[in-house]
């Protein structure tokens, strides 16, 4: 039985690039603290990196950050990618792409990918 | 008419006693033996409907959150129930928009029906198949529910009641911030409680009362038969090492109620 967990993470790589990870479960609890993160960062002018990969659950408030950060980001000029496993049988996925986000959403299959991502979209 | 037997779960409408129902219904579900697919679907529409419940149901204060749980046929039929104004969309900050929280429930579960108006309360009514091939499509009925208060949850004192039971106190453990071996702890006491259902419960329900308390879990079961509590502490000595698992709890005791004795258990945070 897994321990139910709930962590957020903000990892800055450098002055141009932020990652923030969601460990395990995320919703309206949480997701407040999450939005203000994401203000904060894409405030000072980086680009985000969301990594969902250990995400074990995200509900729609988490998706409604999700959207409205990446809305942010594209007003800015800022890169926003989610990281997000590939497999469609992966619950976090599911939830993604049954709203359509996933057509929204620039989205990476895992955390290195989506950094990658990020960097182009930057420099690109 | 009664609720069939099942899963009833009562807790103070707050986002972060989501997660409390959330696990015990998918500890249910993978109990049925729900495919790992659904039990990911069902989590999620819970999660939505209770989280309607949180954010609209009461104007001022906390009012009850009520999850009723029970199998039918292939399927497991989840109610979520609140006794407040009636759902009505209002105006608020658009980064907490529930605009996708039905529609996911619509998109993710067999059918789902909401009921109810101003003054009524509102109850959404989620079905879905155990298999995942979506089979037991059926009419949902209409079951009257029982009133509950504070955090409490009652089910059939049978194999369900350890996943279920360990569940929960795993995640109000997690909650309370214990370290992961004190919520094993909790854990292996919850287990120890139910390892004799349904012998113990003369009622074949089992009313369990778990609430936090400055960095402690209090956990409360019963009715059990008179006896049961000793019975109990008995069933925690592990012989080989010559300890109890009744080393665990910081209290241990049988408290008399009007229906039957209950086993109250206290676990701190840090053993004291």
């Amino acid at each position: 039985m897994t321990v139910p967990v709930s962590r957020i993470g903000v990892d800055r790589l450098d002055a141009d690039v932020a990652v923030i990870d969601l460990f395990g479960e995320h919703d309206l609890t949480t997701a407040p603290e999450f939005s203000q993160r994401l203000d904060a960062l894409l405030g000072e002018g980086l680009s985000v990196v969301v990594d969902l990969s250990r995400s074990t659950f995200i509900d729609s408030s988490v998706l409604a950050a999700l959207l409205a950060a990446n809305r942010d980001a594209d007003e800015r000029g800022s890169g926003f990618v989610a990281a997000v496993p590939a497999d469609e049988t992966d619950g976090v996925r599911r939830v993604i792409e049954v709203t359509g986000l996933d057509q929204v959403l620039t989205l990476a299959p895992d955390r290195a990918g989506a950094i990658e991502a990020v960097r182009r979209g930057r420099d690109g | 008419m009664s609720a069939p037997a099942g899963l009833e779960l009562t807790i103070p409408a707050k986002a972060e006693n989501v997660a409390i129902v959330r696990h015990a219904v998918a500890g249910l579900a993978e109990a049925l033996e729900m495919g790992t697919p659904n039990v990911a679907d069902l989590k999620t529409a819970v999660t939505e409907a209770s989280m309607n419940v949180v954010v609209h149901a009461y104007e001022e204060g906390v009012g009850p959150l009520q999850v009723l749980a029970y199998r039918e046929s292939d399927a497991l039929v989840v109610v979520v129930r609140d006794f407040g104004s009636g759902i009505r969309p209002r105006a608020e900050d658009e980064r907490h928009s529930l605009r996708l929280g039905l529609p996911l429930i619509a998109a993710l579960t067999d059918s789902f029906a909401i009921s109810g108006g101003p003054g009524r309360g509102t109850e959404v009514k989620i079905r879905m198949s155990l298999s995942s091939n979506g089979a037991g499509r059926g009419e949902l009925q209409e079951v009257e529910l029982p009133m509950g208060r504070g955090t409490e949850m009652s089910m059939p004192a049978g194999e369900l009641l350890a996943p279920v039971l360990s569940r929960v106190i795993s995640i109000l453990a997690a909650r309370a911030n214990f370290s992961i071996d004190r919520l094993s702890d909790a854990v292996l006491l919850g287990d120890a409680i139910s390892a004799h259902a349904p012998d113990d419960f003369p009622e074949g329900t089992a009313r369990i009362a778990v609430e936090e308390d400055e960095g402690s879990l209090l956990v409360k079961v019963g009715p059990l038969l008179k006896g049961a509590g000793d019975r109990l502490l008995d069933g925690m000595r592990i012989p080989q090492i010559g300890g109890s698992l009744e080393r665990l709890a910081d209290e241990i005791r049988a408290v008399q109620e009007e229906d039957g004795e209950y086993i109250l258990l206290r676990i701190s945070r840090l053993p004291e």
